[in-house]
């Protein structure tokens, strides 16, 4: 596996070195150690991970450092970034959107810098690909929208809500209440989670797949158009890929965004 | 070749061993903490941070556009103000053009009536001295031709007139006259 992304990025043989598919995506450990009993181990993916977060704090500790009225560029790039989710929020939340901005931008940075690491010249491995980010990251938008809910409605009030939306003939609820739990507190975070991994997946073996094969059809006597074909496609690919990837960050912010407008109010 | 099959049934089939669907656990544990730390830093400092300073700006924006708006205000109404100055200015400089005209005039006409009063009085004056000066010269001309007329009868009478006598008395009676005058 290790080869094949060697590969597939500095060159080498391919043969017969990819019989799993999720040789692409699980990566061994590079070291491991214990904590309470339970060990762990640091692989390639979550140095990705921690490397891409490091660089939004960084990016975002030294453009609003000196933040001032007239902004400079790195500032005017965050301002950018930040105006856009303000933009999610105050479109879909309202005015008492503005406090999940901050929340919002994390989400929006986090997965597009996860994402991007998809195209990154030797990184080539998004860690949403890897089901654990997109899981987490859904986790924490459930505890914030079921937390609105609660904060908002009461505990009793919110889960009232969700079970037994108002408006709806009694008998209804028969059907209604257990679609409506399933679907507020199972499918909601499944969907977003299930949605960034696929999408993140799907990008990786495509991207892997432009880049191995011009190695194995250029040399080849017959399948040498396929290569050509591969190479010239390449650029579109990543330029499709990484719209994809600032897709599915929007797409994640945005439904948050919506699930926190949903707790807000009983329906 | 074989590894680009291999991929697409790989991707097709989900592989000999399948994508991994349960996570992994050191991965769920280090991205989290990852992110957590990411996010207590940016909702904590970075993105407030950020908020005031756009605020912070909006405001600005904001109270200069009302400094602009009530400054336009006042240019407007030292305009209207300095328009209405000027509006007066023309009327008064128009009134006194009017006045100065009108005062001209009137000079015109009044030294135009003396002028003509004058004249006609010069006029009057001298028909009454040329009418005068010709009584004068009539009563004079009247008592030499009486006191000619006189002489010349009394001459008559002193001698006997022949007709040679009588015209040598008549030329020099004219010859008389035209000395004198």
């Amino acid at each position: 596996m290790i080869n094949v992304l060697a590969a597939a990025e500095w060159g080498g043989e391919f043969d017969g070195v990819l019989d799993d598919i999720n040789a692409l995506f699980d990566f061994p450990f590079i070291f491991e150690f214990t904590i309470a009993g339970e060990t762990y181990g640091i692989n390639r993916t979550i140095i990705i991970a921690w490397i891409m977060m490091l660089v939004v704090g960084v990016v975002f500790f030294l453009g609003t450092r000196k933040a001032d009225i007239v902004p400079g560029k790195l500032q005017a790039f965050i301002e950018l970034i930040v105006d856009f989710n303000a933009g999610i929020a105050h479109d879909i939340i309202g005015d008492k959107g503005k406090k999940f901005v901050p929340i919002l931008t994390t989400f929006f940075c986090a997965i597009f810098v996860l994402n991007l690491a998809k195209i990154t010249p030797f990184m080539m491995m998004p860690p949403t690909g890897r089901i654990a980010w997109p899981l987490f990251l859904a986790g924490i938008a459930w505890l914030i929208y079921v937390g609105v809910g609660i904060q908002q409605q009461g505990f009793l009030g919110y889960f009232k809500g969700v079970a037994f939306p108002s408006g709806v003939p009694w008998p209804l609820y028969i059907i209604l209440t257990p679609i409506e739990i399933i679907s507020t507190l199972v499918l909601r975070p499944a969907t977003l989670a299930i949605r960034l991994f696929a999408n993140m997946v799907a990008g990786h073996i495509l991207v892997v797949i432009t880049l191995v094969t011009p190695w194995i059809f250029l040399p080849s006597p017959a399948g040498w158009p396929i290569g050509v074909f591969t190479v010239i496609a390449g650029p579109l690919v990543f330029g499709f890929e990484l719209f994809i990837i600032g897709l599915q960050a929007y797409i994640f912010s945005m439904l948050t965004a919506v699930y926190i407008d949903s707790s807000m109010e009983a329906h | 070749m074989l590894l680009t099959s291999t991929l697409i049934l790989a991707a097709e089939n989900g592989g000999a061993g399948g994508i991994d669907l349960f996570p992994d656990t050191s991965e769920l544990v280090m991205g989290l903490v990852a992110f957590l730390l990411l996010a207590a830093f940016m909702t904590k400092f970075a993105v407030p941070k950020l908020m005031e300073t756009l605020e912070a700006r909006a405001e600005v924006v904001r109270s200069s556009q009302e400094q602009a708006q009530a400054m336009l205000q006042e240019a407007e109404a030292a305009k209207r103000s300095y328009d209405a100055e000027i509006g007066d200015a023309k009327g008064e400089a128009n009134r006194i053009i009017e006045e100065a005209r009108a005062t001209a005039e009137q000079l015109k006409a009044e030294v135009l009536q003396r002028a003509e009063a004058e004249a006609a009085q010069i006029v009057e004056r001298a028909q009454a001295d040329i009418a005068g000066e010709r009584e004068r010269v009539v009563q004079d001309l009247r008592a030499q031709v009486g006191s000619i007329s006189v002489e010349l009868a009394a001459r008559i009478v002193e001698r006997e007139l022949d007709q040679a006598t009588h015209e040598g008395l008549v030329d020099e009676y004219i010859q008389r006259l035209s000395s004198q005058n």
